[in-house]
Parts: structure tokens; sequence; C-alpha cells
């Protein structure tokens, strides 16, 4: 939605896998434009918002997660957005368009708002982003965090970090004026991005057990507590085959795996969930972030001995004309030598490293494994020993 | 007469749902409930 937004992707036709009419055509009915008021458990009904009553076999619940809000006065003013929803994207595009938007205002650093103001500054909207912590992409090591943020500044983003929201009321110069401990900043739009949550209203109202994420507890084949009732996406937890506890990831493409699969369940084919990696990407102006497996903390919770080291190096031989820059840090247990995590930032190929080192968490591979790992090697796309061997024995040497 | 699957959301999440459990047996009675106006949303 972001690249909608900036006119990257021109149609929100295309924002949409299928239609309403495409899903009926499958024989899928489908109700738009209405809540769930209950479910009714005994009598096996779901009641909608409008009265109606639907009887039930199964139930799956994908109900989402809700964008967070930061409860200040004044956030639910004209011209103040969240971006959750393809409506969300709608009526931002029409506002931009509307009001002619001179200035913009992000608030929070994580992917959504990175990519919303990469869109806006595409927009020739000038745009600051308000940040509670010190650098963007929390999730990352602090020095490639640092690298993202120069590359938003080189592209002229005002970063304004450790800042604390008051309210937004009327501006002078600009629509809205948003009120910080920093003092007021105005801007004709303020989006805020400062995070989203699973949405389990419905499954709690049902009773259903809640995992420690907060979000819907489901087994390997995504089913809840109850034999008949299943969730899949955003509202419901997975896996991690690092930590071997169960988060809440909400992306997309694990939306789509655990759906295939309820569904493959309920359609009786059984089939399980294999888990995840925590495999994540962004992009914000030309540089690539990734990431994929545990933060050093997230390993020392979970009972690990985290090690690690940040390597910054090259995305093609050095022997190429115009090196491209890429910072890896990769994160192992000093018990085992088993890699448990990968971040990495940088110009070039850096999703493509990262792929890689989630097969490798994925397969729970050691760093000896990695470090003479067979990978496709030629001058354009890497040295002849890769930034991931490097890591690797760079790593391996402090353990 | 099938067997009834109700789906609450149709996102990426609820639309894979629908459509898997569909393929795998026709003879299912799908309903989707979306509380939004717009279906199987990419991010």
């Amino acid at each position: 939605m972001p690249y909608y937004i900036g006119d990257v992707i021109k149609e929100a036709g295309k924002l949409t896998a299928r239609t309403p009419e495409k899903f009926r055509e499958g024989g899928i009915e489908v109700i738009i434009d209405t809540g769930v008021a209950e479910v009714d458990e005994q009598r096996q009904e779901v009641r909608l918002a409008d009265g109606k009553a639907l009887p039930y076999d199964f139930l799956a619940l994908a109900t989402g997660a809700e964008a967070l809000r930061p409860g200040i006065p004044g956030e639910d003013r004209e011209g103040v957005f969240l971006l959750k929803k393809l409506a969300d994207a709608l009526a931002i595009k029409s506002y931009l368009a509307a009001i002619g938007c001179r200035r913009a205002i992000v608030i929070g650093a994580g992917f959504i708002g990175l990519e919303v103001s990469e869109a806006f500054v595409n927009r020739g909207i000038e745009t600051e982003m308000i940040h509670r912590g010190k650098l963007p992409a929390a999730r990352w090591d602090p020095e490639l965090g640092a690298a993202l943020l120069e590359e938003m500044k080189r592209r002229g983003v005002i970063f304004t970090p450790q800042t604390e929201l008051i309210s937004i009321e009327g501006g002078d110069t600009y629509r809205l004026r948003l009120n910080t401990n920093h003092g007021p900043r105005e801007a004709d739009i303020i989006l805020i991005a400062t995070g989203i949550r699973a949405d389990t209203r419905l499954a709690r109202a049902m009773g259903l057990t809640i995992g420690g994420s907060g979000a819907i507890a489901v087994n390997f084949s995504q089913r809840t507590c109850r034999e008949n009732v299943y969730a899949a996406g955003d509202c419901c937890e997975s896996f991690h085959r690092v930590s071997r506890r169960w988060v809440n990831i909400p992306l997309g493409d694990i939306a789509n795996k655990q759906g295939r699969v309820a569904g493959s369940n309920i359609g009786g084919t059984p089939r399980t969930f294999p888990g995840v990696v925590g495999a994540q990407s962004f992009r914000i102006f030309s540089w690539e972030a990734a990431a994929a497996g545990i933060t050093e903390r997230e390993a020392a919770a979970a009972g690990f001995h985290p090690v690690s080291a940040l390597l910054w190096g090259n995305a093609t031989a050095g022997t190429m004309p115009g090196p491209k820059k890429i910072g890896l840090k990769l994160i192992a247990d000093r018990a085992t030598g088993r890699l448990l995590g990968a971040q990495a930032v940088g110009e070039q190929r850096v999703v493509g490293r990262i792929n890689t080192l989630a097969a490798a968490l994925w397969a729970g591979l050691a760093l000896d494994d990695i470090g003479y790992m067979d990978l496709a090697y030629a001058p354009p796309f890497s040295g002849s020993w890769d930034i991931i061997h490097l890591a690797a024995q760079n790593l391996l040497r402090k353990m | 007469m099938g067997k009834r699957l109700i789906v609450v959301g149709a996102g990426a999440g609820g639309g894979s749902v629908a459509a898997e459990a569909k393929r795998r047996d026709p003879s299912l009675e799908i309903t989707m409930i979306e509380q939004g106006l717009h279906v199987a949303t990419a991010a």
C-alpha cells in the first residue's frame, strides 16, 4: 500500500488478489461491510451485526490485526491517518490529491512508517519522521539502523528521535499541529504508524485460548483450542523454529500459508504449518533491509548464549567497478555454534543474502557449515568469498 | 448437503482459508464475512 500512495503502483485494483465476484464465481459467498456481533457456540451460529444468524460446522477466524493509536487528544482529526486497510490507503491518496499536501509528519519508524515516508518524499512532500526511539528499524542493530538513517537524511527526510507525543490540533501555516516534548510541528497530513496488534476481540469473547504473544493460540494444523474452530493470519500465533516459542509476526506471506493450511485441514486434506524463522525485509529509497531469526535479547530470553559480530563488506566482487556497501550482523549460540539470527542493510543484494541465511536458520545450520557453504559465485553478484562466508568465519573467531 | 464453513475476515488469511477449503472439498458451503469494504488485499 505504501507503493500505491507513492504512485509506484498506479491502480488500487492491483492491490486486491481477488474481488468478491471472483470468490462468488468459485462458489464462495462473500458478505462485506458487515461485522460479527457474536458467535453462539452452543447453537453453532455466527450472529452478524445486522441481526442475521448463520449456522456453521467449521469456523475460521482471520480477524487480522488492528493499528495502534497513541491515545492523544486530536488523533481522530481530519488529516490524521492510520495505514492498515486498503480503505486507509485510498483515503490517504484522495486526501493528498484534494488538499495539495505540502508537508507530512510520519509517527513511528517501523517499516510501514519508513515506506510511507519514502512515498511522501517521492510525491514531493516535505516529510518529518517523529520517533519515540533513537533510530529507525529497532529490530536491526543500531549500527545498521544508523546506516538507514543516513540514507533517509540524504533523501531529505527530517528525523526527530526520542519524541513523546502530546496532542494534535489545528495548525497555522499547515492544516495540523502536533505538539511534542520537543515543541510543536506542523503538517497537512499526519500518518500514525506506531505498530499493530492482533485483533482477538471475537476470540476472547468466545473464550478461546490466547497465547503469550497476545494472539490466538493454535496448533500446527491452525486449529484453536476448539475442535471445529481454526485461526489464520495476523490474529494468531506461529511457531518460531529458532526460539522454539510461539510468536505473533503479522505479515501477509505468513497469513497466506497459514490460511492454506487451515483451509486444507477443513477440506479434509491433512496439512501442518511448519513455522517461521522471522524473515522480513523492506526498502527505504535505494537501501534494502532484511532480517531473519532472533535478536540477541530474544536469544538470551530463550536461554541461548548469544554472541554476535557485524561485518561491513561489498555486495559484489571487489574487482568490479562501483562497490556497493552491505552490512551483515550474525548472531550465534556459543554453546552449539548454531546460527540464531541475521540482520543486514545495504545498497544491493541484501534480501538474497538474508533469504539464504533464513534457509540456514530453517535447517538449524551452525556457523561452521555456513562459512564453507557452496553459494553461486560470479563477480557481479559477490566476491569469491561471499559476505555470508566472511561474516560466519568472523563470528566463529569470536566463539 | 455439504458442511458449512464460516470465515470471519477476508484479508490474506481469510481469503486463503476459503479458497483452499473449497479446492479440497468442493461440497463445502463457504461464507466469508468482512467488516471492511475490500477483500483479499495485499499489504
